[in-house]
């Protein structure tokens, strides 16, 4: 009896439900899986400990402007303290990687548009000040909490730098981040009230994402910022209610040391098949 | 018992008048068996304002058309029970033996395999399509079809990577999986009778023009073909969402003159445009079977076609040349059967001899009738057994379709006592393929006479 081959177009002398001792022998199992270790894993958690944290600075600092507790004029202050301080990372992670003539340009661009925004802001506060007015504030509450939320779920947590491209999600994820800061400013009671908490959720929503990539490039400096963004929230909560920030800590740790170990714990479920019938993908020049 | 004719029932969503694969296997499927002397009937959905209730096809094949809404593409919503009521009294009046279903995503057939052991007929089931792993149709569906695939008699696919990928996605043990390919009628596509001319090489795709079937690859080779062989010309039948990045790439390389698109094309002109050329690339990403190609070598094209799925098992390697799915390999292999064929080693007449001798589908209803009879034979599973199996497809799927399995056998006790079987009109009189010969043989004397 001749050999069993593996085609069509020959009459051969096996059943059709013959099983060929080849059968299944293209099939290849978790052939480009990389198994995750928990270090790493852990390190890249933290760009998301690090956003949450920056939510939770933005809310107590509504909080304590709301109850008078903090003086608005510290606030801008501080927000310019922030601006300066992240610029001057920013200039450094920039230094090595560009030519003069484009970070003059870059420069000049960037000074205008903080120019540009820190008066628009000036000017528009009063108007958003009264812009809620006829809403009742658990409506606020209610909104607030929903962009929020949008803005931590949407927000850019990647570490790769590609400048070309920015993903539809991390915009909106920014839209929904500054509008819920503007909805809640509405219920503060001064116009400069009104200005720095919006002055100081740019800082925190829009430019700190931007920064957050390039100072996110060694561990070092990935647990020094988180540290420092930890420490922050936390000495703003505590004096708010020692409940809540209890219930912060245990947020951020469940995502950066339990969920990790989680995912590292399922990976042992990993089984992806791979044969002959999967599409091609086809390469193109 | 070996030689008794057998009723046979192909339950599929996909059938004539929509044109297609599977369709097609089916009608050819059902003529070959009532040929071989056994009843086919075909269960389908209907199609609103055309198609309702029972028709017939020749030769003798009677369709039922169920109403059921379609969802996409003609397939029907899965909905277990409601199909019961009208497949029970089909299978009842008809003696049905056997239920045939096709198509992993129609739904008809995964019910009909469902119902089928309450009237006691037994189950097999055509896979015609390959699915992947990782993707969201593949997930969705594969669990379904394990749940169908459960409790089946017996499968048949199309190829070999065809039953591996069957196998693995409704995990069956491979030897109630059999492979039977698709054949083709070869009278339908004899080459030309006229030799082409080798100055001027024509290559023909005849494809739908969509992503899985690699369009991307053909836009990218065309031109670099047409620059390397001011010889050669393209002709592409076929529609699709990808039409239009074929016609901006004739535009921009402006190639009107040499690359020649003809829009849809029914099946039954595919042969007219087939022997214009003497090259069929084929540049799927994804195949089970692929008859595109053995038409085109049927009608004794030289086939160029990527190496995916169970393309490497239909034609001998003398018959076609295989590029990976890469822009580069396609343009090399393309450029050698165009050396191949200008040097006149191609002899479509001899490729069409030879794809006559493999390909037959009275030898694929002879190969599916041993499965039918091999069914036939083995002892059928009891209730219980099949209680048992459902709930082990898993923790979550185990008890929904335990749970509709159960409720189906209720259900159909109730319908068992709304539609006694002694009020069904059962079929007395069964068509007579050779009474239908005789009368028509004699209506054709008389107008002669």
């Amino acid at each position: 009896m001749s050999e069993w081959e593996r085609v069509l177009w020959k009459k051969q002398a096996y059943a059709d439900n013959y099983i060929p001792p080849s059968f299944l022998s293209s099939l290849r199992r978790n052939a480009n899986v990389h198994p995750y270790t928990y270090a790493p894993l852990v390190l890249a958690s933290c760009a998301i400990i690090q956003h949450i944290s920056a939510v939770f600075i933005l809310l107590s600092a509504f909080v304590h402007l709301h109850t008078m507790a903090l003086d608005p004029r510290l606030l801008v202050w501080v927000s310019i303290l922030c601006f300066l301080l992240g610029y001057t990372a920013w200039e450094l992670t920039q230094a090595r990687t560009n030519t003069s003539t484009e970070m003059r340009w870059w420069r000049a661009k960037a000074f205008k548009s903080s120019i540009l925004v820190f008066l628009a802001l000036l000017a528009l506060s009063p108007v958003l000040k009264t812009l809620t007015e006829a809403t009742s504030s658990d409506s606020i509450w209610a909104l607030s909490a929903f962009l929020l939320g949008l803005n931590v779920l949407l927000a850019d947590y990647s570490s790769s730098f590609d400048r070309t491209t920015t993903k539809l999600t991390s915009v909106l994820s920014m839209n929904a981040g500054i509008s819920a800061s503007v909805v809640l400013a509405s219920r503060l009671s001064s116009n400069l009230s009104v200005f720095a908490l919006i002055l100081f959720a740019v800082q925190l929503l829009a430019l700190l994402p931007i920064l957050r990539k390039y100072l996110n490039t060694s561990p070092l400096r990935i647990l020094i910022s988180t540290a420092l963004l930890i420490t922050a929230s936390g000495v703003l909560i505590m004096p708010i209610s020692s409940a809540l920030a209890f219930v912060q800590g245990g947020i951020l740790a469940f995502i950066g040391l339990a969920c990790p170990a989680v995912l590292v714990w399922a990976q042992k479920y990993k089984n992806e098949i791979k044969g002959s019938w999967d599409p091609a993908v086809p390469q193109l020049r | 018992m070996a030689t008794k004719s057998l009723n046979i029932a192909m339950v599929c969503d996909f059938f004539h008048p929509v044109a297609g694969g599977v369709e097609n296997h089916i009608f050819m499927l059902a003529s070959n068996l009532i040929r071989r002397g056994h009843k086919v009937i075909i269960i389908t959905h209907s199609h609103p304002s055309t198609r309702h209730g029972i028709r017939w096809m020749i030769p003798g094949i009677k369709v039922y058309h169920i109403p059921f809404k379609t969802l996409v593409s003609s397939a029907t919503l899965p909905n277990f029970l409601t199909f019961l009521p009208y497949l029970r009294p089909i299978l009842l009046r008809e003696r049905i033996d056997l239920v045939h279903g096709h198509a992993s995503l129609s739904s008809l057939a995964h019910e009909g395999i469902l119902h089928s052991h309450l009237l006691g007929a037994r189950t097999v089931f055509t896979d015609h399509s390959l699915f992947g792993f990782d993707d969201a149709t593949g997930i969705l569906t594969n669990k379904l079809l394990e749940a169908a695939l459960r409790n089946v008699d017996a499968v048949i696919c199309v190829s070999n990577t065809g039953r591996e990928n069957t196998v693995l996605r409704a995990s069956l043990h491979p030897s109630i999986a059999h492979v039977i390919p698709n054949a083709v009628i070869a009278e339908q596509f004899r080459p030309s009778p006229t030799l082409l001319d080798t100055t001027t090489i024509n290559i023909v795709v005849v494809s739908r023009l969509a992503y899985r079937k690699g369009v991307d690859l053909l836009v990218a080779t065309a031109p670099r073909i047409c620059s390397l062989f001011p010889n050669v010309n393209f002709i592409v039948g076929g529609d699709g969402p990808k039409l239009v990045e074929l016609l901006q790439m004739r535009e921009k390389h402006m190639l009107q003159d040499r690359i020649t698109l003809l829009g849809p094309i029914r099946h039954k002109d595919v042969r007219e445009v087939l022997i214009e050329g003497s090259i069929f690339l084929n540049t799927s990403l994804t195949e089970a079977f692929c008859i595109g190609i053995l038409e085109a070598a049927c009608a004794g094209l030289y086939v160029v076609s990527t190496r995916v799925g169970g393309v490497p098992e239909v034609l001998p390697e003398d018959m076609i040349s295989f590029a990976e799915p890469e822009e580069d390999d396609v343009v090399r292999a393309l450029s050698d059967a165009i050396s191949h064929v200008s040097r006149g080693n191609h002899d479509p007449h001899k490729a069409h001899e030879r794809v006559r001798g493999m390909y037959d589908w009275a030898h694929v209803a002879e190969r599916t009738e041993v499965v039918y009879r091999g069914v036939l034979d083995s002892e059928p599973r009891e209730l219980w057994d099949r209680i048992k199996r459902t709930a082990s497809l898993g923790i979550f799927a185990g008890p929904i379709f335990m749970i509709i399995l159960v409720v189906d056998c209720y259900f159909f006790m109730f319908l068992e006592w709304l539609m006694p079987r002694e009020d069904l009109h059962y079929v007395e009189q069964e068509w007579d393929t050779r009474r239908f010969t005789d009368i028509c043989r004699d209506e054709l004397q008389e107008q002669q006479a």
